[in-house]
């Protein structure tokens, strides 16, 4: 059952807030690689929708309304980050990273690096649409485009996945993964 | 109806997902304070100071309460008259302006003579010999006079 919220009242953006966090997260951990990234694109984009809060309008779900916050944050990091180069790196030493479970860590290397290396807005339609369960119109709504542009999205961001792959959509393939820990798919 | 591959997809986004943590920190938002109703009257306010300084300022300019006054200040400002006449011109200017037609005037280039209207060239001179009233139309007879012979 979808979750309902009052537009303004501060109960609710923080159920809102312990509801659509992690889900959040995880939509923009797949556009980039930088998990430290990916929790500031995800905080920013809270931090503006609670400013926001008063003037959200119902009729698209609250979810989707920071999500398509979310993803133009993690966008335009991306577009940026090109830019900075070396700095960033030299700043983002030092930061814990994620101690990821080897026995997983291909299968999330080998599909996450293909998501990353596509168009972020396809990964995010991709996301959208094959984890978090979103209709056309629920992800129109989060990505700001017509319905009719997400089903194009969804074609186009399938068809970059399998190029990025190599595969036809065989995960299975990823237990017999032996390539080395650090050898990617993706061409950057 | 999904097809296999999107639920190959899913199953993969799923295991590949589910596995990252976000991390839980004290959210950001909390420390976000609404702004203070001052600052959102703040230019309303602006503006209104604006124009009370400008009104001050014109009526202390031209001695007026009325716009019109401080608009044509303004005008006589910024466009000063392109002749302004002298004090000899101006005491001469009586006797000249009223008659512009007159047989002095000093510009006879500029306006046309109307009276003399160029329609008298275009219709025929009236000869002696026509009557006043509209010629007839050429007739086989020679003579139409009626002085003509009888016989």
């Amino acid at each position: 059952m979808p979750e309902s919220y009052r537009p303004g009242s501060r109960e609710d953006f923080d159920r809102l807030y312990r509801v659509a966090y992690p889900r959040v997260f995880r939509t923009v951990a797949a556009i980039l690689a930088d998990p430290a990234a990916a929790e500031d694109c995800t905080q920013d984009a809270f931090v503006q929708a609670f400013q926001a809060w008063k003037r959200w309008r119902p009729d698209a779900p609250a979810e989707a309304w920071v999500h398509r916050i979310a993803v133009n944050r993690a966008i335009s990091y991306r577009r940026s980050a090109r830019l900075r180069g070396v700095g960033e790196v030299l700043r983002r030493l030092g930061r814990p990273t994620h101690v990821n479970d080897p026995a997983d860590d291909a299968t999330r290397r080998d599909l996450l690096t293909a998501l990353r290396a596509i168009n972020p807005k396809l990964a995010a339609a991709i996301v959208l649409r094959h984890y978090h369960g979103y209709n056309n119109r629920e992800i129109a709504a989060a990505l700001g485009v017509s319905e009719r542009t997400v089903g194009a999205r969804l074609h186009q961001a399938a068809l970059n996945l399998r190029a990025q792959l190599d595969t036809d959509f065989s995960l299975e393939a990823v237990e017999t993964f032996t390539s080395e820990p650090d050898e990617t798919y993706a061409k950057r | 109806m999904p097809s296999a591959e999107d639920e190959e997809l899913r199953r993969g986004l799923t295991t590949a997902l589910d596995k990252v943590q976000p991390p839980y920190s004290t959210p950001r938002y909390l420390a976000v304070r609404p702004r203070p109703l001052a600052w959102r009257l703040a230019p309303a306010v602006l503006a209104v100071t604006a124009l009370s300084a400008l009104v001050i300022s014109a009526y202390a300019g031209t001695g007026s309460p009325n716009p019109v006054v401080w608009t044509e200040k303004v005008v006589n400002v910024v466009q000063p008259p392109a002749s302004s006449p002298t004090p000899e011109q101006t005491q001469q200017s009586p006797s000249a302006k009223p008659a512009p037609s007159h047989a002095e005037s000093p510009e006879p280039a500029q306006s046309p003579e109307p009276r003399e209207s160029p329609e008298p060239a275009q219709s025929p001179e009236p000869s002696d010999d026509h009557d006043s009233s509209p010629s007839p139309p050429p007739s086989t007879t020679t003579s139409d006079s009626g002085d003509g012979e009888r016989s």
